[in-house]
């Protein structure tokens, strides 16, 4: 008999593997009907912009802005948590990650993929969300001037029609899109990693929506924590591990301020936007750690 | 819980310590470029409820603010002064980047609400009802100014609270500063250093500097040559006797 | 499958399947007691066989081959395929897994299914795209190749089961309970299957209650009982009957009969049964519905 060779040569990583798994999360995800949740985004801000003809110009756009922005926020977290927190518990349930595991995947590679997966999920709803609310923004500056020049002419109207551009959709708002992404994308990370820890997916999507409230009050908790007079010892202890645990979504909650006119410096854009990738990839790290032991 | 559980939130706990400094040092830079100035407090709480309050606090402020804002409108249509001014309050706490709120409050306060003050029929007495007219003015310039305080620079506040002064309140001292400061902010109009300048010659004691502010205006070109710089440029020639030669030569008006 | 397959890497010596000492222990929530799924197993399968791992509910067999295939760590022992260590993702190059009741993903085709697998195997391609053909036509779903996974019987899913795993040519297959819930000629079909990899060189461990089934296609069984490896070897000699001879005549005539009856009379051996053999039920079965 021969001595032994291999009879494969092993990739110890491998981006076709991880591609492989990704694409199918994503196929998966989008058949599970989570686009229905971008069509009631439609509906949400074309819906909005109609019951604003009272309000002048100014008033209607930005309250278009918030509300579709806002909308924007949530549906994307809320597919981000939900469409994670269902990956493992389904792979477990239904013995897909047995046939998985079973072929020579790494569990890195099998998370890293099903993460992407979901990362790339969001990418494709936040891009058709965003194209749509740029859709009906300009829409409804078309439509703003043309009301405009026909009471008072495209000379009379110059100013306004002047204002009217500049409070529709400016690229300052791009970063404020961006921020909304990222936040979704960390809370699908720390959604995967909870989803490593428990056994359920309600549990964990429980879980998730109470980090979020919280997160969004953490500066108060970490102010608290760091300039603290005569609080009780309990009282420290209690805010500083939450402080420490729970991720501070309050620092990308930037939207708001941008859809009102704040610009945000490239500085500034690059330290929030590296923070929240930091937030992922430490997350993921976690995670992985802890499926890596994870009895199957 | 297991071990490798303990361990894992150990990770977090050692990557939360990391990230606590640099996390408070953005926060303050971040407080600094004009984001986060939002005040969300008990009273706040008090203000809005409960409901709007958790989704103010979970990243939903600008449409809790804009619902706010609504609401105000339909208490202005239901001539609600008071809920108006409660529902302007809540929306520039919840948003006070959002200039439009301020500018709508102030407007609202200053012009509409005093107005009706002043016509209220059911007040015979007309030395009170000015009082309330110029208490309305005073909410509308308070909403101005904490606007600009919050937004400086956003050039339409200004040009708002210069009106107030020049229209309503008749402070043309203020009306003139504000002006003054509207004209050197991006986006203004190219009024203001025009406007500033007709204030500053009704405030007493500047007429002679509104006079040369005026002419180097005039010689800036044709562009600022409008019919009212003309018109106060001669009248102040006329006033402080200027001689012929030093004079700027304006033909009178036409009746 | 193509007779020019590769021939097994391993040297003959190397056994596809090593377990030695296993143990594995699993800690109960808020409990110090722990409970022991296997205790101190110890096995081989040597390349080529067919082997049989039998025992009841909760004997340890899913565990112990959890084991094997990496996908969960021992307490103690050792667990070895082809010389490779379990835990080695390498070692799974050559394994090709099929769970009890595997779902898959049901948005998938079947042919979408194998071509998803040979990706993670390092497949791509027209070379993944003729091994999903070929083995379509293996397990015989060339038919169903482009109807979605969630339309498929029971018999078909095991089939594409058995495709995917083997979709990397491995030379060894781990399969539990691969006719589980399947009809008498689906379970045949898959039965026919496996005698085919055997034939071919490939090594299979089965998990199976269908304790007839194994009969048939095992050379050797494994029987675990609370843990432990109470009995193991080749099937024949563990099962048949030392002191007994089974002779079936056929056109005997009554006269042959009385003559061998008295030969043994003459003898200290006995007759204990002359009766008419028994098809089985399930050769009946398929002949009267005409199925293959």
């Amino acid at each position: 008999m021969n001595a032994i060779s291999s009879a494969t040569r092993h990739q110890h990583f491998s981006i076709a593997r991880i591609s492989a798994i990704s694409s199918n999360t994503l196929l998966e995800l989008i058949r599970l009907k989570v686009f229905y949740f971008m069509l009631i985004f439609a509906l949400v801000i074309i819906g909005s912009s109609f019951f604003l003809v009272k309000l002048t110009f100014q008033a209607q756009f930005q309250v278009l802005k918030d509300v579709a922005l806002g909308a924007m926020s949530i549906f994307t977290w809320l597919l981000a948590v939900l469409s994670t927190a269902m990956l493992l518990p389904k792979d477990i349930e239904d013995r897909t990650l047995y046939t998985i595991l079973a072929k020579p995947v790494p569990r890195l590679e099998y998370l890293l993929g099903k993460l992407i997966g979901v990362l790339l999920l969001l990418f494709v709803a936040i891009s058709f969300m965003s194209a749509l609310f740029v859709v009906v923004l300009y829409a409804k500056q078309q439509s703003a001037i043309a009301e405009l020049v026909a009471r008072s002419g495209s000379d009379g109207a110059a100013a306004e029609i002047r204002s009217i551009l500049s409070e529709t959709f400016t690229w300052n708002l791009v970063p404020g899109i961006i921020f909304i992404y990222l936040k979704a994308a960390l809370c699908a990370a720390l959604t995967l990693l909870l989803s490593t820890f428990a056994s359920s997916t309600i549990f964990t999507i429980m879980v998730s929506v109470v980090i979020y409230i919280i997160g969004h009050v953490q500066p108060i908790a970490r102010d608290y924590v760091v300039h603290s007079h005569g609080a009780s010892s309990a009282t420290i202890v209690w805010l500083t591990l939450e402080s420490l645990l729970i991720p501070d979504l309050s620092a990308f909650s930037l939207v708001d301020d941008i859809a009102a006119g704040t610009a945000i410096s490239m500085n500034l854009f690059l330290q929030t936007a590296g923070m929240g990738g930091i937030y992922v990839i430490v997350y993921f790290l976690v995670g992985y750690f802890v499926f890596w032991f994870k009895e199957l | 819980m297991n071990r490798q559980s303990i361990i894992a939130v150990m990770m977090l706990l050692a990557f939360g310590a990391a990230r606590l400094t640099f996390e408070q040092r953005l926060s303050t830079e971040l407080r600094a470029a004009h984001f986060h100035g939002a005040r969300l407090d008990l009273d706040m709480r008090e203000q809005i409820g409960q409901m709007a309050f958790l989704a103010a606090l979970s990243g939903f402020r600008a449409p809790v603010a804009d619902g706010l804002f609504l609401h105000a409108y339909t208490a202005w249509e239901n001539v609600e002064w008071g809920r108006m001014k409660l529902d302007y309050d809540a929306a520039t706490s919840l948003q006070p980047r959002c200039e439009l709120f301020w500018d709508t409050a102030g407007w609202q306060m200053a012009y509409n609400a005093s107005n009706a003050a002043f016509s209220d029929r059911n007040q015979p007495r007309e030395a009170l009802r000015l009082k309330a007219q110029r208490e309305y003015f005073k909410l509308g310039e308070d909403y101005f100014l904490h606007g600009i305080a919050n937004n400086p620079e956003k050039p339409s506040l200004y040009n708002s609270l210069g009106m107030l002064y020049r229209d309503k309140l008749k402070d043309h001292c203020k009306a003139s500063d504000i002006f003054k400061k509207y004209s050197k902010l991006s986006g203004a109009l190219t009024y203001g250093e025009r406007f500033s300048a007709y204030e500053l010659a009704q405030c007493p004691g500047h007429e002679r500097e509104a006079y040369e502010k005026l002419v180097e205006l005039y010689n800036r070109g044709e562009n600022e040559r409008l019919p009212t710089l003309l018109k106060w440029i001669r009248n102040l020639q006329d006033t402080f006797n200027i001689p012929a030669e030093k004079r700027i030569n304006i033909p009178p008006e036409k009746p | 499958m193509p007779s020019d397959r590769a021939a097994s890497p391993f040297s003959v010596s190397t056994p596809a399947i090593s377990i030695q000492n296993l143990t594995k222990e699993f800690s109960i929530p808020f409990k110090r007691e722990k409970v022991t799924a296997v205790k101190g197993v110890s096995l081989s399968v040597e390349p080529g066989q067919v082997y049989g791992l039998l025992g009841p509910n909760g004997s340890g067999k899913s565990t112990t081959m959890k084991i094997v295939l990496g996908l969960v760590s021992p307490t103690a022992g050792k667990t070895e395929i082809f010389g490779r260590d379990s835990a080695d993702v390498e070692s799974k190059e050559d394994v090709g897994f099929l769970p009890e009741n595997p779902y898959f993903y049901k948005y998938l085709t079947g042919e979408e299914t194998l071509h998803f697998y040979g990706k993670l195997c390092g497949l791509k391609g027209a070379k993944l795209r003729d091994r999903a053909k070929e083995l379509l036509n293996l397990v015989g779903l060339e038919e169903a190749a482009d109807r979605r996974l969630g339309g498929y019987s029971k018999g078909m899913l095991q089939r594409i089961g058995l495709a995917q795993a083997m979709v990397q040519e491995p030379h060894l297959l781990v399969l539990d309970e691969p006719t589980a819930g399947v009809d008498p000629a689906g379970s045949r079909e898959i039965r026919d299957l496996i005698l085919d990899f055997k034939k071919r060189g490939i090594t299979v461990l089965l998990c199976s209650h269908l304790l007839g089934q194994v009969q048939e296609i095992c050379d050797r069984i494994g029987i675990l009982h609370r843990g432990a490896l109470i009995r193991e070897g080749r099937l024949d000699d563990l099962i048949s009957i030392e002191n007994q001879t089974e002779i079936i005549l056929e056109n005997a005539s009554p006269e042959l009969l009385a003559e061998i009856q008295s030969l043994v009379a003459k003898t200290p051996a006995r007759i204990l049964d002359q009766r008419k053999p028994h098809t089985t039920l399930e050769r009946y079965f398929l002949e009267v519905t005409g199925s293959k």
